[in-house]
């Protein structure tokens, strides 16, 4: 065998501490900076988004670009004075306020139309959601979570044995944190925000990268069903060697339609396959380095049962 | 090869069908995509009615569908979601304020009298308010139509903006003909419908007021007792039921607190009327929780880059396939294609509303549906390599991988249960699609593929190992 992953688990254990921790550490920082672990967006703390386009602007007969400093003007005046705002592509505006009901946020509309220009009503997206029904779409979203992680390690509990589903869950959750902590360094140093989209993805990672850990465990079980005497790390080595290039062969599969997806897809969807990119790169990571490690790892430890030979194992450099 | 025969007039059967079912059906889509408003409602709970259950909801999104309808929108839905909200989605609409402010307010029932005198007048104005009514209902039936006439819809347009303006005075001209009374929805205990008889087609609503709503409404029918004069209920300022009271009332009115509606109704018009009363007999106070509106051509930019996206990345897969995997690459392509166009059909069949992180959930479910054809056809290279002839490889492909694509597909669907139970509205949408697409890539990526292979290696031709695992030394 010319790769054996038992044999520098010491590394692939290292390098998933160093992501987690740093990952960590960033939601630690954004939690003293922002009050949360990671950047949240509209969709959960509540607050309105107002994206406008001057309606001149599609047929090109625009006199000038959006003065920034006029805008920012108005928001003062109305008394929001601290939200945030960007000019997109020269004609093109995004506010994101805290909720405004219909009376202020037509308000706003009104002057902005008065003293900036007329906007495009077919290219306007209005977002409100209230502070309430953003703490339960998060409520509801992590619920999720916590039940898909419940429902699998079951599941894999009944088909498998109960230590698999755990090192799956393990492999599992390192796979959230990982996504998480990224999200959490790019929310601190590219302000990018988290919406329930996120939650979806980190849903669809975990249903996916189980998938994974599962074909590595599948072979497992076969190998050992044929030679039970075998020893448990070359066991998992081969079963990884044998499934490597399954491995990277389906997540390349995956990932090819998420990149054409974050390159063509718009931006309500770039960050929404960006956070899967992560995700199942990280979820072949993990079931080729550390669910069958783990695993490894725990079986070697068990008493040998009575029943089977003890044969002489080649001990770990 | 009879058996792989059979299955292949399946496959071509099944094939046929979902074409026809995409050459049929017009997509849903969204409102992120064909653009508009949805708004999420939150009915609040008040001192009076401590806790909103199924029967208030039900009450409430009574008020706001008859709301929404005097709008004029095409296609306006109202829903419920959940325990307490309202979901309404104003398909076109670009700026929902007025929907907006006429959905906040509580409803208001009210009871009048008719003045005297008014009688043909009221006769009259009704019958205008009917007709306008029915042009109404058929401008909206014409702009559904016209879609995608940018012209013809103008014209409507303006025809529904005129008929909304005549509709609004001529509400105003009847309530003009009634003398409004003390008595509001607030007084009003209970209304439900009931068969006149047990077993009867005809039908009467029964209203029960309290001891207040009840002296009032005495006063009110003594009044107009006999004189043909009617009582007018106005559920927010529209006058949606105009009874009379029988010549007998006329010494005491109606007493006792509790009368019942006759005259006309079916089950159907009765029950609805029932639902108008209790609702308006609810003192709830609506709250716009949620807002999300798109431009009609922002969901035209959507719908463009999600083609895009779509298209490079099955592009992108089928190249992958068939340069690694060579001619069971060419098969999985095939099959993957069938998958495609068979989800597609399902979504259709089934009703699928699209959106855009519905269809993010497609493109990506291509890049998975692949999987089990991976599985497979590196399980069939190790048979091969292992010595074994190349039918033998391609069954023992099949069969050993099975365990492991169930178990995936599980675990993947355990999830998406999780997500559809859980989450609301899109992401739900992403959940049903992710599953239809699960469910439909295990009959794809197994019975499809299969067949082909099996036919493929059934012609001589193409039995050449080589073909299905590069680089292998020995050909048997």
């Amino acid at each position: 065998m010319s790769f054996s992953v038992n044999r520098r688990r010491s590394l692939w254990w290292g390098v998933s501490l160093a992501v987690i921790l740093s990952g960590l550490a960033a939601m630690a920082f954004s939690w003293a900076s922002l009050g949360s672990p990671l950047r949240l967006g509209l969709d959960f703390i509540g607050g309105t988004r107002l994206q406008l386009e001057l309606a001149c602007s599609a047929t090109g007969t625009c006199s000038q670009p959006i003065d920034i400093d006029a805008v920012r003007q108005i928001l003062n005046e109305q008394g929001l004075g601290n939200s945030s705002l960007q000019v997109v592509d020269q004609y093109g505006l995004s506010i994101r306020t805290t909720p405004l009901n219909v009376d202020r946020r037509t308000r706003l509309t009104d002057a902005l139309t008065q003293r900036i220009g007329n906007f495009d009503p077919q290219k306007t997206q209005i977002e409100t959601v209230g502070p309430t029904l953003g703490e339960e779409i998060l409520r509801s979203g992590l619920l999720a979570l916590l039940v898909s992680f419940v429902g699998i390690t079951v599941y894999l509990t009944l088909r498998f044995q109960f230590d698999y589903a755990c090192f799956a869950l393990v492999a599992l959750v390192h796979d959230v944190l990982v996504t998480t902590g990224v999200f959490a360094i790019l929310g601190l140093v590219a302000g990018v925000e988290i919406d329930s989209l996120f939650i979806v993805a980190l849903l669809t990672i975990i249903g996916f990268s189980v998938n994974d850990t599962v074909v590595i465990y599948d072979r497992v079980r076969e190998t050992l069903k044929l030679n039970p005497d075998l020893d448990i790390k070359e066991v998992v080595d081969q079963a990884v060697v044998q499934t490597l290039g399954r491995s990277i062969n389906t997540t390349l599969t995956t990932l090819l339609p998420l990149m054409t997806i974050f390159i063509f897809g718009g931006d309500t969807l770039r960050y929404f396959a960006l956070a899967l990119i992560i995700g199942f790169t990280t979820g072949a990571y993990s079931s080729i380095f550390i669910a069958s490690t783990l695993l490894a790892w725990w079986r070697d430890r068990q008493p040998p049962r009575p029943a089977a030979n003890t044969l002489e194992t080649t001990p770990t450099p | 090869m009879g058996k792989y025969r059979g299955w292949l007039i399946v496959i071509l059967v099944l094939l046929m069908a979902a074409t026809w079912v995409i050459l049929r059906t017009p997509a849903r889509l969204g409102l992120d995509l064909r653009g508009g408003a949805q708004l999420t409602l939150q009915v609040q709970a008040t001192d009076k009615v401590p806790q909103i259950t199924p029967q208030v909801l039900a009450a409430v999104q009574g008020v706001v569908q008859r709301r929404i309808d005097g709008l004029g929108v095409a296609e306006a839905v109202v829903q419920t979601a959940g325990e307490d909200k309202l979901l309404v989605q104003l398909p076109g609409v670009t700026d929902p304020q007025q929907a907006e402010r006429i959905l906040k307010g509580t409803a208001q029932l009210l009871f009048a009298a008719q003045k005297p005198g008014t009688e043909a007048q009221l006769q009259i104005e009704r019958q205008l308010q009917s007709q306008l009514l029915l042009e109404q209902a058929q401008l909206l039936a014409e702009q559904a139509k016209n879609a995608d006439n940018p012209e013809a819809l103008k014209e409507i347009e303006a025809k529904l903006a005129k008929n909304r303006e005549s509709l609004e005075k001529s509400q105003q001209a009847i309530a003009s003909l009634f003398e409004p009374s003390d008595l509001t929805g607030a007084m009003l205990r209970e209304a439900f419908a009931s068969p006149i008889a047990p077993g009867s087609p005809n039908w009467s609503v029964i209203v029960r007021f309290d001891s207040q709503g009840a002296e009032l409404f005495a006063q009110l029918t003594k009044e107009i007792a006999g004189t043909g004069r009617s009582l007018g209920i106005f559920l927010d300022n529209r006058l949606i039921s105009a009874p009379t009271v029988s010549v007998e009332y006329a010494q005491t009115g109606i007493v006792g607190g509790s009368a019942e509606i006759s005259g006309g109704f079916n089950a159907q018009s009765a029950n609805d009327l029932a639902i108008q009363l209790q609702g308006g007999a609810l003192p709830v106070p609506l709250e716009v929780v949620e807002n999300r509106t798109v431009g009609a051509s922002l969901g035209q930019d959507s719908i463009r880059d999600s083609l895009y996206a779509g298209l490079a990345g099955l592009g992108l897969v089928l190249i992958f396939m068939v340069a690694y995997y060579r001619l069971p690459g060419l098969i999985a392509d095939i099959a993957l294609i069938l998958y495609a166009i068979f989800t597609y059909a399902a979504f259709l069949l089934f009703g699928v509303t699209l959106t855009l992180p519905g269809i993010a959930g497609f493109i990506l479910s291509i890049g998975m549906a692949v999987d089990a054809n991976v599985l497979i056809f590196e399980r069939t290279r190790e048979e091969l390599r292992a010595g074994k002839t190349l039918y033998r490889a391609v069954e023992s492909g099949f069969d050993r991988a099975f365990a492991s694509i169930l178990d995936s597909n599980v675990t993947t669907l355990i999830a998406c249960a999780a997500l559809f139970a859980l989450g609301t509205g899109f992401v739900r949408g992403f959940a049903v699609t992710l599953a239809i697409g699960i469910g439909i890539s295990m009959f794809t990526a197994l019975t499809c593929s299969r067949t082909f292979l099996f036919y493929a290696i059934s012609i001589p031709s193409l039995r050449k190992p080589n073909w299905f695992c590069p680089k292998l030394e020995s050909v048997r």
